[in-house]
């Protein structure tokens, strides 16, 4: 077995980004079905991964999960806050002996192996823990790169998969950069192989300096900048705004003493005190200061965290790489993607951006990880897209919900502006303490809610809107930040359908699309009920029988060779055939 | 994936037909009810004699009011709002008094399957059964069947898994 073609002595330095469509179809033995040999074509090129192997050691420090170590030191720390200093020494280095001696033997008893097939991975000192990992079971492999592992050579990898919930699946912290690469490429090796789309050759061996494959996307240092600016990591505001305040508390404060202290003195000298208020350019030159410096912290943090980002696509595999000081470098493979979300709040919108985020099935990668495209120019959106799904050109068009949905809208959005004023103009009667000049002050303003919320749900009416083809479906709803949901239908997992009674009278109804992934879900808010009959049954059927539809194809149910045919060169039907010949 | 092959499962062969759930789901509903008004009612009168003096009378109407509703009223509305049925692609449930809900979980996409018994529902010979897909919100829960057919629907649902799954070539059966 081991005659096929491609995988012949290891190939020495993988010659250059071979990104060989005229190849992807030469399938060897392997392809026609059976999973080849599990050690010989899985071998990545230069390592080899069957023997159980331990982290670099430098992981004894490295791979310090942060959270327990925080944990396991904040009890002794508080617990001698009290004890003379060195007591606390004592207690904590006692504890940080421990812990090097535990992270040293946790060291000695973690090992993994790969053997093309299933990912292995034994450790626990008192209890031990096997764990195997099916290839076909991989949802994303990233590889991440601290400041510090980056000074070494270093690199962590992370194994996604569809049931992981809160933690990833497999963490491997820290490996030599080049075994990381080279676990992840014969990872890759094998899910292709399972798919049956072996690439003969060298499928693009990955290439840490991130040259191989195809740019999808890079988006410019411009850009970065100005997501960081109009994103929500200017939420750093407050923290700053806290330090401003202080700093002009503290000019104010000598300012207050100073003119009592001269009102008493005039008071006593029996003449008209006047008070001399404090430098009230300080105070403005103090908060511009604090806003410049918010925004400045804004930019650094999310240019060292999104700075060169790019996708690039190597076979059928989308590779994301970002961060300056820190890298993070996942990759999802296209087959493997769930959702992509597009999202504008107000700010981008305005300037005409929109923010995409991509979802696999992957458990773990919450908030931080998640893949998102920091920022795009609107009209780059669809082509985007066209990248990520096969043979989709765009947002699909979409239908706007019956008018009954702003009734809907006005609902949500005027019920909570009316408890709040109900709350503030009548538990003052009620409830003694309540009842004080501010409170008096904010009545009236609170009823300029009622506007501003109708207004809101009118913007959130129009908005919502739905859309289905025979291979994507989507949704948009928000109000100040707009996001649109695109999930391959045949990626839909389950459907639910909720009408309340309100929705029945207005002959409404709530679809939820569930896809694969912690928080997955399509959402069609208020869609007309015809409609959304008609949809649920259709992602039903899609649902029950995941076969991709191919328009354009005449070649039969190709199932994955349909979905991944010619998405680029917009001649799919004609280069298969072309490249199988 | 659950399912291995689809003919070492012996079919049961439930039909397509709507189904209720078992009528004795209604007593553990009530049962589960009234338990969980307990600890809310002590509290509620406590702090109604305490601090609402005369008011507290009017604590005891409404809770009281409250109770019986969902004791006595509410569970044989919820039953008879309550269908479920083996279409030819999906297990799909309807249910709900005031939020109408449909859930439909297709064959091809089931992972896992959880039969579960609580002490009430184990006297009154009930059991429910979780459908699981490969979402995390999208599973359907069929609250209350008769113990004895759990297993049945079980393995029909099994059997039509491994039907679903059988059907398409190698590629595409990973339902993720």
């Amino acid at each position: 077995m081991p005659s096929e073609p491609g995988t012949q002595p290891p190939p020495p330095p993988p010659p250059s980004p071979s990104y060989p469509r005229d190849t992807r179809d030469r399938r060897g033995p392997a392809g026609a079905g059976t999973p080849g040999p599990p050690d010989a074509s899985a071998a990545a090129p230069q390592r080899d991964f069957t023997e159980p192997r331990r982290l670099h050691p430098a992981s004894v420090v490295l791979g310090i999960p942060v959270a327990q170590a925080v944990q396991a030191l904040i009890f002794p720390f508080v617990a001698t806050l009290a004890a003379p200093a060195w007591l606390t020494l004592f207690v904590l280095l006692t504890f940080a002996a421990v812990g090097g001696v535990v992270r040293v033997l946790d060291w000695r008893m973690r090992t993994f192996s790969f053997d093309g097939e299933v990912l292995r991975v034994d450790h626990g000192v008192l209890s031990r823990n096997h764990r195997s990992l099916d290839v076909s079971r991989i949802q994303q492999v990233e590889i991440h790169r601290g400041a510090i592992q980056r000074l070494f050579g270093l690199a962590a990898i992370r194994v996604e998969t569809a049931g992981s919930a809160s933690e990833p699946e497999v963490d491997l912290r820290v490996l030599p950069e080049a075994d990381a690469v080279a676990l992840r490429s014969a990872v890759r090796l094998s899910q292709a192989r399972l798919a049956g789309r072996t690439t003969a050759g060298t499928p693009s061996e990955d290439d840490p300096s991130g040259a191989a494959g195809r740019e999808v996307l890079r988006v410019p240092m411009r850009h970065v900048v100005l997501a960081s600016v109009t994103g929500a990591r200017l939420l750093v505001l407050p923290a700053v705004l806290g330090g401003a305040l202080q700093f002009i508390g503290n000019q104010i404060g000598p300012f207050i003493d100073e003119a009592i202290e001269r009102m008493i003195e005039l008071g006593l000298a029996g003449e008209t005190p006047t008070v001399v208020g404090p430098d009230l350019r300080l105070l403005a030159i103090g908060a511009a200061l604090g806003l410049v410096l918010s925004v400045a912290a804004a930019v650094v943090v999310g240019v060292l965290r999104d700075g060169n980002f790019h996708i690039r696509q190597v076979d059928e595999d989308l590779h994301v790489s970002r961060g300056l000081l820190s890298t993070r470098d996942s990759v999802v493979p296209l087959r493997r993607l769930q959702l992509v979300e597009i999202k504008r709040n107000w700010a981008r919108r305005v300037l005409g951006y929109a923010t995409v985020r991509i979802r696999s099935a992957g458990g773990s990668t919450g908030g931080e990880g998640r893949v998102t495209v920091p920022l795009l120019p609107t009209e780059d959106v669809d082509r985007l897209l066209s990248e990520l799904l096969p043979n989709v050109d765009g947002v699909p068009d979409l239908h706007a919900h019956p008018p009954a949905a702003l009734r809907r809208a006005l609902f949500r959005w005027l019920r909570p502006a009316a408890l709040l004023i109900a709350a503030v103009h009548l538990l003052p009667e009620v409830i003694g303490f309540l009842d004080t000049d501010l409170v008096a002050t904010l009545q009236p303003y609170t009823f300029l809610l009622l506007p501003i919320n109708a207004v809101l749900a009118v913007i959130e009416y129009r908005q919502l809107a739905h859309g289905a083809t025979p291979l994507v479906v989507a949704a948009r709803s928000g109000a100040l930040s707009i996001s649109t949901s695109i999930a391959p239908v045949v990626k839909v997992q389950a459907l639910t359908s909720r009408r309340s009674f309100f929705q029945r009278r207005l002959g409404l109804t709530t679809l939820l699309a569930h896809v694969a992934g912690p928080g997955a879900l399509l959402t069609v808010l208020d869609a007309g009920r015809d409609d959304a009959a008609r949809l649920h049954a259709q992602l039903t059927e899609h649902a029950a029988s995941p076969i991709p539809v191919v328009p354009e194809r005449a070649d039969g149910p190709g199932g994955e060779a349909g979905g991944r045919s010619g998405r680029h060169d917009g001649s799919g039907a004609g280069s298969q055939p072309a490249a199988a010949g | 994936m659950t399912v291995q092959a689809g003919d070492d499962i012996p079919r049961p062969g439930l039909d397509d037909r709507e189904r209720e759930l078992a009528p004795a789901v209604i007593t553990s509903w009530r049962l589960s009810a009234a338990l969980g008004w307990i600890l809310p009612s002590v509290v509620a009168l406590v702090l109604g004699f305490v601090f609402g003096g005369s008011w507290g009378w009017l604590v005891v109407v409404l809770l009281a009011g409250l109770v019986t509703f969902s004791v006595v009223f509410y569970p044989p509305m919820r039953y008879r709002r309550w269908r479920w049925q083996l279409t030819e692609l999906a297990i799909e449930l309807r249910y709900g008094v005031l939020v109408r809900t449909q859930e439909t979980v297709p064959y091809f996409r089931i992972q896992q399957i959880d039969i579960a018994a609580g002490p009430v529902d184990r006297l009154l010979e009930l059991a429910s059964l979780q459908v699981t897909s490969a979402s995390a919100s999208g599973s359907a829960v069929l609250p209350g069947i008769a113990a004895a057919d759990a297993p049945r629907v079980r393995a029909e649902l099994l059997a039509r898994a491994a039907a679903a799954v059988a059907e398409h070539p190698g590629d595409l059966r990973d339902a993720v």
